[in-house]
């Protein structure tokens, strides 16, 4: 009855771990072919992976675990997913509803333990309740602003025999959305775009979400705005485009924030206008005449940064809305445009290469010279993921995957593997530092035992590097338990899984190392021991403006 | 039972004073919520996550079947005082809701005393009814709405308070 119903919303992967409280369900998953399941080696990486899915093929991920442990271990993926507002269905067992609270073998109130990290979620004691409760949850993770959804259901109700399997109609009186756009407001937004001396657009994940990418570059061009993207917006406006200005935030390019701190009117589009983005809130754009800010929950509305214009609605409907009313542009705009140019020339991305070791932009600039923007990225957590996201130039949605919100740790490899079932047709690459990569590195089972094309690219540096690069410049210097000398050899632990690695130490050594890469099918793993010195630049010291970046040293 | 004789206002008495220190930012809400299992634990584990602080909730059934009518008094703590009204919007148990702050209302709550003096004139003066008196003091309740219970209270602390109980106000639009 789970599974049919299951097959009916569409789902074609899930990816779960059985255990006592889920093996009703476990029971008759051979009789649905149409629904894969891939085993996971731990819960949190099928809580990952279901993300990577839904992140990289934008349909819901679905997760299976039994009750107590088996749904704590989906904990933390859970609260991945719902700050980066991914579709997901959880799908736990729960014991007998006679037993709950009983303190029964495995229970646990996993509602409890998962309300502040889902979007909603069902206990089902009853039978009868079951097909509204699917229905709905996929609905409510997928529409509005997307998040997971976890439906905790009792043993007993799993094998239960099910007299009608047909939802009722949808009907959800606290779920409302959001459709049309406010025009009057858009209009006003749009006209003070158009009016503005030095206008700039900010996008997030939002326009992602709402595939809203032509009508941001519509928009922006016709406008003649400047575009910078959050981390999680990265793809939302290609990098290349002369409007560009890369990714903005505590991590952001020069230019970007130069554009930001002296804009006149700053559109953000799609974002929650977070701590990372604003660095010290009361220094943000302090220039900005105009704040607007569109975004399908209003409740971002002034949450962070109280805009003057405020559209609660989906970025394309919105931005389809306003514009009409911008363009054909002044001359004034010119200057602006040309003194972003010259920020940028001012303050490009850089690096030190002159020590001879091996620097981690190297490899990534040699994976982005040879996949252009073909192949998906899927980073960790730490300096691999800003470096992930600095030195590609992703000019589309879906190809750069990361846990902005919520910084996970271990994300990447699962989430990788996700993306692979999710978009079989591209080339998949994990990158992602030892620390995070131990941290789910069990998960290299699924990747050899499915044959993935998924290639593993490890920034090595001995270290937790963003830790360490933090304890150095903004801790006193004090490295305090950021030093990973004592780690597996990843040749010969890739070797005991049973997948072909290689370790590259020189720079002349990347090339070859990507090439073997590239042509061995299945999942291959390259141990890059990058320079234990090397830092992310741009950064803005903690509890500084964005005015204060610091830039790498010469 | 705490026997209250000191001459400092009685706890409910006070003013309200934020958890988070400074300004108190108290919205009033109206909201109409689904029965459930989850519902109250969904939204208390809301207003905790999110800094708020709770002054008052009353629930009880709506004149819909399955709903519940709960009226909250929250204290924004330092989130923007918007955004009370607008995290709980987002929750699939909350159906309708309304920012009553400030608005024309009535609003009535509910004080139900119990005092060590058999002399409470000066109580029913101001609108208790007494619902029952023996040797060990009398009990009386009292419905009004903030400043009235305010006093009511001050009036207590000269009857010799033995307890008293709220029950946080519920407040409705005026007509008129």
């Amino acid at each position: 009855m789970i599974l049919e119903a299951l097959e009916r919303e569409g789902v074609e992967y899930i990816f779960g771990y059985p255990g006592g409280a889920n093996l009703p369900i476990y029971q008759h998953l051979h009789e649905h072919p149409k629904l894969k399941h891939i085993l996971v080696r731990h819960e949190q990486g099928a809580a990952h992976m279901a993300d990577g899915y839904a992140r990289a093929c934008g349909k819901p991920g679905v997760v299976f675990a039994t009750s107590g442990p088996g749904a704590l271990n989906l904990v933390t993926g859970l609260a991945t997913a719902y700050m980066d507002s991914v579709p997901m269905i959880a799908i736990t067992g729960q014991v007998a509803s006679t037993q709950v609270g009983r303190d029964a073998f495995q229970e646990t109130d996993v509602i409890g333990a998962t309300s502040s990290v889902t979007k909603h979620s069902y206990l089902v004691t009853n039978i009868a309740q079951l097909p509204r409760v699917i229905h709905e949850a996929f609905h409510i993770a997928t529409t509005g602003r997307p998040g997971p959804v976890l439906i905790d259901i009792c043993k007993d109700v799993q094998q239960a025999d099910a007299e009608r399997i047909t939802p009722d109609r949808l009907e959800i009186p606290g779920y409302q959305l959001n459709g049309h756009v406010d025009l009057g407001r858009a209009r006003e937004a749009a006209l003070a775009l158009a009016n503005a001396e030095r206008p700039v657009i900010l996008a997030g994940h939002g326009v992602l979400l709402s595939r809203a990418e032509p009508e941001l570059r519509t928009f922006a061009e016709k406008a003649g705005a400047p575009v910078g993207t959050t981390l999680l917006g990265i793809g939302a406006f290609p990098v290349n485009h002369p409007l560009s200005l890369h990714m903005t935030g505590f991590m952001g390019t020069g230019w970007n924030l130069k554009a930001v701190q002296n804009a006149d009117v700053l559109m953000m589009v799609g974002m929650r206008v977070d701590d990372r983005v604003t660095a010290r809130l009361a220094d943000f754009a302090p220039k900005v005449k105009t704040f607007i800010h569109i975004d399908i929950d209003g409740s971002e509305m002034g949450k962070n940064v109280r805009p003057h214009i405020e559209l609660v609605a989906d970025a394309r409907n919105a931005l389809e809305a306003m514009t009409p009313h911008v363009g054909p542009l002044d001359a004034g705009r010119g200057k602006w445009l040309a003194q972003i140019d010259a920020w940028r020339e001012e303050h490009p991305l850089k690096y030190t290469h002159s020590n001879g070791k091996l620097q981690p932009q190297d490899v990534l600039i040699d994976m982005y010279r040879r996949c252009r923007n073909e192949a998906i990225v899927v980073a960790d957590v730490g300096q691999n993921q800003i470096w992930a996201a600095l030195w590609w130039n992703y000019d589309r949605p879906g190809m750069f995957l990361n846990s902005g919100g919520s910084g996970t740790m271990g994300f990447a490899l699962p989430a990788a593997i996700g993306a692979k079932f999710g978009r079989p047709d591209k080339a998949v690459w994990c990158v992602a530092g030892e620390g995070g990569f131990v941290m789910t590195a069990q998960e290299l089972s699924v990747a050899v035992e499915h044959q993935l094309d998924v290639k593993i690219v490890l920034l090595n540096n001995f270290s937790l590097g963003m830790v360490r690069q933090f304890q150095d410049d903004f801790y006193g210097g004090v490295r305090s338990q950021s030093d990973l000398t004592h780690m597996p050899d990843f040749v010969k632990l890739s070797d005991a899984y049973g997948m072909p690695a290689i370790r590259v130490d020189k720079f002349e050594e990347i090339g070859p190392a990507l090439d073997a890469a590239e042509k061995t099918k299945g999942p291959f793993l390259i141990d890059f021991r990058i320079d234990p010195e090397a830092n992310v630049y741009p950064i803005v010291p903690l509890g500084k403006s964005l005015n204060d970046f610091w830039e790498a040293p010469n | 039972m705490t026997l209250l004789h000191t001459p400092s206002p009685h706890p409910a008495a006070l003013p309200p004073t934020s958890p988070h220190g400074g300004e108190v930012k108290i919205r009033v809400l109206s909201v109409l919520v689904e029965d459930g299992a989850n519902t109250l634990s969904r939204i208390s584990g809301l207003i905790r996550r999110k800094g708020f602080h709770v002054q008052s909730i009353s629930v009880g059934p709506s004149r819909h079947p399955g709903r519940s009518r709960m009226t909250l008094t929250i204290d924004a703590g330092h989130a923007e005082t918007d955004q009370v009204r607008k995290q709980l919007e987002r929750l699939v148990e909350v159906i309708e809701i309304e920012d009553v702050t400030g608005q024309l209302l009535h609003s009535r709550e509910l004080v139900v005393a119990k005092v060590r003096s058999s002399e409470v004139g000066g109580l029913v003066e101001l609108g208790a009814k007494v619902l029952d008196s023996g040797p060990d003091g009398t009990t009386v309740e009292f419905a009004g709405e903030g400043k009235d219970v305010g006093d009511f209270i001050d009036e207590l602390l000269h009857h010799g308070v033995l307890d008293v109980v709220r029950s946080g106000p519920v407040v409705m639009r005026r007509t008129a």
